[in-house]
């Protein structure tokens, strides 16, 4: 295949995916945003301050990681990638780093996100704190209440949390509401999209940001087994860790790419986040993806025990990957997750997030398409510390 | 049917000032709605009706409740339709649609075929013209095509950020008026009309003498707002959230509501009739 750098085309286009469908008061900012994108990811200078505050700040190159005992439960070499070591507990914090530093240098002050388990609000913080940017969160009410740990930690930065109390009260109200504030605010503040969504440049920039993923991926296997794996699993909300363990890998149509969704109570009833398995095509928050919609084009609610994948859509990059067929969609449902939770967990020693478990599950439910040789990397996308909540709600912790 | 648009109608005329209120379509549920539009439509030069979209981002939170009342009552974009039918049916006066971009692209298989439908629909239930939330000029080709084939004006957005090279495109193409935002941010209501937006209206009417109509909505809530928009030099004003509001204030006295309603229409009419 000969697809790296082709996408997307000037309109922000990956195929009929993406595009730029934002309101008029916002098409000057992301025109500017895009210019100011362009100029600096060529720009040694720019690349590398990113790179250094990755290198010292965050941790990176985080490793890859020999999962023996869980290798063996699964019958083929697993590795994970083990962005759960990065500052802040996940992936989220190189697109955020990335962002802030851009923003910084186009001369804005402030800095604006949404968030959903609160992850990427509790990156954004991080970054607000490290460029001294004063910081607002919008989250939903409902996930609020869900993650109350990551906004204490978000106002122990110095962020505020907004409570998005619209609409269905979660991750896609929280994009609702932060781009109405941005709308307002746009001299001051950049929004800091979490994901490979929204309106042109913003998937694009967080997939750069995030390619760094696959590119030490790339590097490490080589190093480990002197040849690319045979496949690579990440979860799928919005796709940013997704897109970025992959990215590098496109081209090398050896390597399977499969990404896991979150089926929630399962792909029948209507508590779940398959956008990409179960989606029509649709335009929300800027830009043509794959979307649970009624027939009139109205966004349904979704569901999925990890509020990081709770989102209606997809990355429009994933979409076109997919119509492409090269990347393969599974999925996972909340019990499988779990029960993937708790595996590593017990033979690893290493508690996964949520929405890495189901990247987890998805193999140990396809273990049998793996041969004892075969080398599979596991993005292992973030820790579940931040999960303990929801856990309690599933699991025995008595004493005795 | 597709021969004559009532907008382009309405302008041939003569240069008076203008008036579009604007309610949203099932607000707050169906009966209630056309009652209120046919009380307003006396008073309106042009009648805007919103197409609930669960997701309207360039609205602030009292036209989000309005969709959210709307949806609660039942509504859908088919019995939005057929209660704009049931309106134009006892008007001739030009009805324009405010909507988003996803509304409009289900039916079929391809946005195209989808877009055809859509406007098919648009036109023969008497709508005139559209404005569309989340489409900018990048994006407008096929809704453009669509609307010429059926003969509805695509009025586009123009914002104070707009800058002159897009406005140069959008006026290339863009058919009925200028909807000008007035302000920086959302829909909602202000106390004050801004200098911003004076400046605005005065930057782009010198490009658009001649060529659009400006209207001017977002933020306006009183006869006065609407006499200092048009000693600007507006062809029209557009309100939105505060005549919802009035809506949202007596959802439990609708006798209220319509009394309120017909009060504010009038004195907003009569404000700009006072200037023509």
């Amino acid at each position: 295949m000969d697809y790296i750098d082709k996408y997307p085309d000037e309109l922000g286009k990956f195929g009929e995916f993406g595009g730029m469908f934002a309101p008029e008061i916002l098409m000057p900012a992301l025109n500017e945003l895009t210019e100011a994108f362009n100029r600096y990811i060529h720009d040694e200078n720019f690349i590398e301050e990113f790179e250094r505050i990755l290198r010292f700040y965050s941790g990176r190159p985080t490793p890859l990681y020999y999962a023996e005992r869980y290798s063996d439960f699964i019958g083929c070499k697993v590795y994970l990638k083990r962005e759960d070591l990065n500052h802040g507990g996940a992936h989220k914090i190189n697109n955020v780093m990335g962002q802030a530093l851009l923003a910084k240098k186009m001369g804005k002050k402030k800095l604006v996100a949404e968030t959903g388990a609160g992850q990427h609000g509790f990156a954004t913080a991080i970054a607000g704190a490290y460029f001294g940017m004063p910081t607002k969160v919008f989250m939903g009410e409902i996930d609020i209440e869900r993650q109350a740990y990551n906004v204490y930690r978000m106002q122990i930065l110095g962020a505020e949390v907004i409570p998005v109390k619209s609409g269905s009260r979660t991750l896609k109200d929280a994009v609702n509401e932060g781009l109405r504030f941005w709308i307002a605010n746009l001299k001051e503040y950049h929004y800091l999209m979490g994901s490979v969504v929204g309106p042109h440049p913003y998937p694009l920039i967080v997939r750069e940001f995030q390619r760094i993923i696959g590119k030490e991926m790339k590097v490490q296997i080589l190093e480990l087994e002197g040849k690319p794996p045979d496949a690579i699993i990440a979860c799928i909300g919005g796709g940013s860790n997704a897109i970025g363990a992959f990215y590098d890998f496109i081209d090398n149509s050896n390597v399977q790419l499969i990404g896991v969704e979150a089926a929630g109570e399962g792909r029948d009833t209507n508590k779940h986040s398959i956008a990409l398995g179960l989606g029509r095509r649709g335009v929300l928050h800027g830009a043509m993806q794959y979307l649970l919609q009624n027939e009139y084009g109205n966004i349904i609610e979704t569901h999925s025990i990890s509020a990081g994948l709770d989102y209606p859509g997809v990355g429009p990059e994933h979409c076109y990957l997919h119509q492409l067929n090269r990347l393969v969609v599974g999925e996972a449902t909340d019990n499988e997750t779990l029960e993937a939770f708790k595996n590593l967990s017990k033979l690893e020693g290493i508690i996964p997030a949520l929405e890495s478990s189901h990247a987890l599950a998805y193999l140990e439910k396809n273990k049998d398409m793996f041969k004892k040789d075969d080398i599979v990397i596991i993005n292992l996308s973030g820790s579940g510390s931040k999960d303990l909540d929801i856990i309690k709600k599933h699991m025995e912790f008595s004493i005795k | 049917m597709t021969d004559s648009n009532r907008i382009l109608e309405l302008f041939k005329n003569n240069n008076e000032r203008r008036f579009m209120p604007f309610l949203v379509a099932g607000d707050p549920n169906m009966d209630q709605f056309i009652k209120l539009a046919k009380i307003i439509e006396p008073y309106a030069d042009i009648l805007e009706i919103g197409i609930p979209f669960s997701d309207p981002i360039a609205d602030g939170p009292t036209i989000q409740e309005a969709n959210v009342r709307a949806f609660n009552a039942g509504v859908n974009t088919k019995t939005a339709l057929k209660a704009i039918k049931t309106i134009r049916s006892e008007t001739e006066k030009p009805i324009v649609v405010l909507t988003y971009y996803n509304i409009l692209i289900q039916g079929a298989d391809t946005i195209e075929a989808s877009l055809d439908i859509t406007f098919k629909n648009l036109k023969e239930n008497g709508v005139d013209g559209i404005v569309i939330g989340d489409l900018p000029i990048e994006e407008a080709d096929l809704t453009l095509k669509a609307c010429e084939k059926y003969n509805i004006c695509l009025i586009f957005l123009v914002a104070p950020s707009t800058t002159e090279e897009r406005l140069d495109k959008i006026l290339k193409v863009g058919k009925g008026f200028i909807y000008l935002i007035a302000i920086m941010g959302v829909t909602g209501i202000r106390d004050t009309v801004a200098q911003i937006t004076k400046d605005t209206i005065k930057r782009i009417k010198l490009k658009t003498e001649k060529v659009l109509p400006v209207f001017v909505g977002f933020g306006i809530s009183k006869p006065e707002h609407a006499n200092a928009i048009i000693d600007a030099g507006a062809n029209g004003i557009i309100i939105g959230s505060a005549i919802v509001n009035i809506v949202k204030k007596n959802l439990n006295d609708h006798k209220k509501m319509e009394l309120e309603m017909k009060d504010f229409v009038s004195s907003i009419m009569n404000a700009i009739r006072r200037v023509n």
